[in-house]
């Protein structure tokens, strides 16, 4: 019996409402019990059916857990925005073009990671040789940059993602 | 860094005396009393007024002379001649300096009052777009940058970019009708092809208010020469009419035709239409010129004048093209 063949069969069992079921063929030994019933687990397959486990935790643990702080789990890059995570967008007041530096080859103004404060400027948006500093209007980090150097950028395109200080 | 030293104002105010009473010889005396010092401290900078390359005659047995007008940008030789605009009461000068624009952008972010005029007789790391530097020899060209706080939103800032050139191609004008820079998108103006005026504008705004503008412009007057690197690009206004210049003269009618511009774009309905018009009609390369964009390779086609924002239109192999920002080339 495979494991297509066993699925079915369960499959079968929850259709025809059967609560219990035992079969033995050969070597081969099964025994399904539906509902609540404390006594185990509710399919069992002593050779063929493996019980899927929890996957293995990859979260990483607390490095310093306490008594007072339960464990709890991070994604491995907690720089990596969340999908639930509120983030504060930096938008760009003009149509431009994107400069991450004060000039070719200087080093970026802000990179992922860095903490800014309201006011600090993140990029220069040029357009007809106006240079325009990006401020944050937020005080945090530096989450993502979402424009990559040198690209045109329209009216109110997100620069960056920046996680606000609570 | 070491922060560079502003000019003695008063400096400007024996300049001043001397020009008002240019038929007679002053005493170190009436100089000391005028400016409220003692007759050695007025020997100590008549000194170095002769180390600014102010010809003055004397010394304080005999009192002092002018032997010629200076052509300083002394905010005491300008600031009379900039009455009624909003560039006469806030004048800063520099001996020497880095750069005007980053001098304005700083004095900008404390609160330095709209019309803060940033002048300098040179400058040791005069900025243009990106890396680029503005060559800036002592007392030849004129590096000035200015504060503006429009009451506008950024987006609608760009036009001042435009407006600029313009200005300056109006103040060279106003002071000798033969020459009519060609203007070149942006801002550029240009004499025989070659550039007399370049214009970097910084800006901080919130997302829906400037903060400020600052405005620097560099214009090349009595230059007789450039290095190698920029002979081919550069010209001056005196390699072009052969004649020497009056620095204060050209930057005073800068800064009222520049006031003026300004003062239309804010108040005059159909100012920005006019600023676009008058661009395309100044610049000789806005149409039909063959052109490439320096900084994005491959971008090169012909030119189709701007769109209503004032940003280059460009018809390329791919169609029509709209340029934000980057260097016009002619190829």
């Amino acid at each position: 019996m495979n494991q297509k063949e066993l699925k079915e069969l369960i499959e079968f069992l929850i259709e025809k409402d059967i609560a219990e079921f035992e079969l033995e063929r050969g070597d081969v030994k099964v025994r399904i019990k539906r509902g609540a019933d404390s006594s185990g687990p509710a399919v069992q397959d002593t050779r063929f059916f493996a019980v899927q486990s929890a996957p293995p935790s990859s979260a990483t643990v607390d490095s310093a857990p306490s008594a007072t702080t339960p464990p709890r789990t991070t994604t491995p890059e907690p720089a990596a925005p969340e999908p639930s995570e509120d983030l504060h967008m930096v938008r760009s007041p003009i149509v431009g073009t994107f400069y991450e530096s004060p000039s070719p080859g200087a080093p970026p103004f802000v990179k992922p990671g860095d903490m800014v404060e309201v006011g600090q400027v993140l990029c220069i948006v040029e357009a007809m040789k106006l240079m325009n500093e990006i401020e944050s209007d937020v005080a945090g980090e530096v989450v993502k940059k979402l424009i990559a150097n040198g690209q045109p950028i329209e009216y109110g395109q997100e620069l960056f993602a920046i996680r606000s200080r609570k | 860094m070491i922060t560079p030293q502003r000019t003695d104002a008063r400096l400007g105010r024996i300049v001043r005396l001397l020009m008002d009473n240019a038929t007679v010889v002053a005493s170190g005396t009436k100089i000391a009393q005028e400016i409220g010092t003692t007759r050695s401290e007025v020997w100590r900078m008549v000194q170095q007024l002769r180390k600014l390359g102010v010809e003055i005659a004397g010394h304080p047995a005999t009192g002092y002379r002018l032997k010629s007008v200076p052509d300083l940008l002394l905010p005491d030789m300008l600031a009379p001649l900039l009455k009624g605009t909003i560039f006469g009461k806030n004048i800063q000068h520099y001996y020497k300096i880095g750069s005007t624009n980053s001098a304005a952008m700083e004095a900008a972010r404390a609160d330095a009052p709209e019309g803060s005029v940033f002048l300098a007789e040179q400058q040791t790391a005069g900025r243009g777009r990106g890396a680029n530097q503005w060559h800036s020899p002592q007392s030849t060209g004129i590096y000035c940058s200015v504060v503006l706080r429009p009451p506008l939103p950024p987006s609608e800032a760009l036009i001042f970019s435009l407006a600029a050139g313009l200005a300056v191609r109006a103040a060279v004008q106003e002071i000798d009708s033969r020459v009519k820079p060609d203007l070149k998108w942006p801002n550029d103006a240009l004499l025989d092809g070659k550039k007399v005026c370049g214009i970097l504008t910084e800006m901080n705004a919130e997302a829906t208010r400037v903060r400020h503008i600052v405005i620097g412009l560099g214009i090349n007057v009595n230059q007789t020469d450039f290095p190698s690197d920029l002979e081919s690009l550069a010209i001056s206004l005196r390699m072009f009419t052969g004649t020497e210049w009056s620095r204060v003269e050209v930057c005073a009618a800068l800064l009222k035709s520049l006031d003026r511009e300004y003062h239309n774009l804010l108040e005059k309905p159909g100012a920005r239409e006019s600023v676009m018009r008058r661009f395309q009609e100044a610049s000789s390369s806005v149409r039909g010129r063959k052109v490439r964009i320096e900084e994005s390779p491959g971008l090169e086609g012909v030119t189709e004048g701007l769109d209503d924002r004032g940003f280059l239109q460009l018809r390329t192999a791919q169609g029509l093209k709209t340029v934000l920002s980057g260097t016009v080339r002619f190829v």
